[in-house]
């Protein structure tokens, strides 16, 4: 029972970091293997925030969006959108640069020692059915949810999710409709990115921030979006619950230690037999 | 990725010279290649040692980059996984060593069949994979296997192998080992390109389907070219355990190894035999021109890296290559203003 409800409040944040990287590959079929260190650059803009303007890391939110998206438009403008041409792999290698250069970054400024974000809802938590439950896993899941939705109903009724759809499924119909599909190329990165802010400020908050854990929360983010279905806006809460279940109950049955051998063994088998994930079908 | 060097028969001076001339090109360039193996063979003798040591890691990173580029590169499977044949090499020779009487030799040709296996088990439901899903298969495939090793008793499981004495050799053997097993891997890699087995591999590359509709099997074709680079990084994967004498998951079980296999084929040329080699050799002199600073080399290697494929995704040697043709045009143009 405590492990279902930890693997609830885990699913919301799951979720959240995979958003970005399920709606990149569902608009673009671009695998930004970048996403894991843009998730942990929000965080880390986060600790920078938090240390110059004494900001708290939610409200440091409200800069950081804009920072990251600023710094993700044009990367897919300028970079990536001219390889897309070219096929799967230039592209691919190309946001393994980019994940090269941001892990340096951090290295940089931040060591590799691990550093963490520290609010009061860090450490505080409440009991929820005999469990101990930590209030950023709340706000987390809150807000995970919220960020689903509200991708959902934005892909599926505003007018840029429109084009955006129309842009993922015929590129050159929707361009000779109209569609700037570059700009909304380069746009959905730059919301992938801002998506991807808030799971890497909860993950600072309720973990810990190291300059090369990004591969490991792609890794993750990678798992839930292939149960979920990669593309899949909806589906990344499903994937979030799953990993999470995997997770709570592989360590009460198995260890602790043999948390990440169950995930990514998942991942890998998933991959194999049913590529298109547990519930996938198609973007939102 | 670069379909122009899709077929390994294009010549550079096709356009420039008549028959006779091209052959004593090709001796030419066979003689240099020669004199170049047998310098670089009497290294030991002109080298000091601390380049003794520098050589061995330079020359098998640019063999486990040539061994990669047959998958990654003329196969088009861009496996992020290819550390973990560098483990399995490394792992099975130190363990082999531990618990057998066998000599080095049969321990290191243990450890490239062990990769073998492993890559072709990995391969047979990965390779079903298109694209993307590939890449995204070797690398959990990878990280699942850290994780295995991580609480694995006969491992060694966080503290990693010690090579026993057995395996401990001198600076100049491991020299001649490092040198040969590039050799070897670059013959095998060219010899595989310019047969028939690798037009059928670039085929099914370039166009599954079409290469599909002439008979070839696609998996079958790609499942060869990963055992057969699976096994030749296997035996970088034991050199390298030679060099270290001590393996920890963390380090030889890493996503670093296949970064630095893909950025010296991408960076020197992909899917060309001189590429891996340019490429690796550049990221190593790179290396240890910044030897204080090895954060600031990372980011000139993505720097480097986002530069060339945007840019020149040939590569160096592409550059290279184009070059004599570019100059033959020059030529031509200037000739044509004058008359």
């Amino acid at each position: 029972m405590s492990q279902l409800i930890s693997a609830i409040f885990l699913a919301g944040l799951y979720a959240s970091i995979s958003l970005g990287l399920t709606l990149v590959f569902g608009v673009m079929r671009l695998v930004n293997l970048a996403h894991g260190d843009i998730v942990i650059g929000a965080g880390y803009l986060a600790l920078f925030f938090g240390g110059n303007l004494g900001l708290d890391p939610l409200v440091a939110l409200v800069i950081i969006i804009p920072v990251v998206m600023l710094i993700a438009y044009p990367l897919q403008r300028g970079l990536l959108n001219p390889l897309l041409a070219h096929g799967a792999e230039p592209p691919l290698v190309a946001t393994f640069g980019v994940s090269l250069i941001l892990e340096t970054v951090y290295l940089l400024k931040y060591t590799s020692n691990a550093s963490s974000l520290n609010p009061s809802y860090g450490f505080n938590g409440f009991h929820l059915l005999g469990t101990d439950v930590r209030t950023v896993l709340a706000i987390a899941l809150g807000g995970g949810v919220a960020l689903v939705l509200a991708t959902h109903f934005a892909l599926s009724r505003l007018r840029f999710g429109k084009a955006l759809r129309a842009a993922s499924e015929d590129p050159e119909a929707a361009m000779a409709l109209g569609i700037d599909v570059k700009h909304v190329y380069a746009l959905t990165f730059a919301i992938g990115a801002a998506l991807s802010a808030f799971g890497g400020v909860m993950i600072g908050v309720a973990f810990s921030l190291t300059p090369t854990a990004g591969l490991t929360w792609l890794l993750l983010a990678f798992t839930v979006i292939v149960l979920g279905g990669m593309g899949s806006v909806l589906g990344t809460l499903a994937g979030g619950l799953l990993v999470a279940l995997a997770q709570e109950y592989g360590a009460l049955a198995f260890g602790p230690q043999y948390q990440n051998l169950i995930v990514f063994s998942m991942l890998v088998i998933v991959l194999v037999l049913r590529p298109q994930g547990l519930f996938g079908r198609k973007l939102a | 990725m670069s379909t122009e060097e899709a077929t390994p028969t294009h010549k550079v001076h096709s356009i420039a010279s008549r028959p006779p001339e091209k052959a004593v090109m090709r001796a030419g360039l066979w003689l240099c290649l020669a004199v170049a193996l047998l310098v670089v063979f009497d290294g030991p003798s002109w080298l000091s040692l601390n380049d003794v040591v520098l050589a061995v890691t330079m020359f098998n990173l640019m063999a486990m980059a040539q061994a990669w580029n047959l998958i990654g590169g003329f196969g088009g499977q861009f496996s992020l996984g290819h550390g973990l044949f560098v483990a399995v090499g490394g792992y099975t020779t130190t363990l082999v060593l531990i618990h057998t009487g066998v000599s080095l030799a049969v321990s290191v040709l243990i450890a490239g069949c062990v990769a073998a296996l492993v890559g072709a088990l990995m391969a047979i439901p990965l390779l079903r994979l298109r694209g993307v899903y590939f890449s995204v298969g070797t690398l959990g495939v990878l990280i699942a296997a850290q994780a295995w090793v991580i609480n694995w008793k006969f491992a060694g499981q966080t503290t990693g192998v010690v090579l026993p004495a057995s395996g401990t050799l001198g600076f100049n053997t491991q020299y001649y080992m490092a040198a040969s097993l590039l050799v070897i891997t670059t013959v095998v890699v060219a010899s595989l390109v310019k047969s028939r087995y690798g037009l059928r591999l670039m085929a099914v590359r370039d166009d599954e389907g079409a290469a599909a509709e002439l008979g070839v099997n696609g998996f079958r074709v790609k499942l060869a070219a990963l055992t057969i680079s699976a096994f030749l990084v296997g035996l970088c994967g034991a050199m390298n355990a030679f060099q270290q004498l001590t393996l920890e998951p963390y380090s030889a079980i890493s996503i670093s190894w296949a970064i630095g296999m893909i950025l010296a084929c991408v960076i020197g040329g992909l899917a060309t035999i001189p590429g891996p080699l340019i490429g690796a050799g550049l990221l190593f002199l790179l290396q240890q021109e910044l030897q204080a600073d090895s954060d600031l080399t990372q980011l000139l290697e993505g720097v480097i890296l986002l530069i060339v494929i945007r840019f020149a995704p040939g590569g160096i040697w592409g550059l290279v290559r184009a070059l004599p043709q570019q100059l033959l045009a020059q030529g031509q143009r200037l000739r044509a203003k004058e008359t």
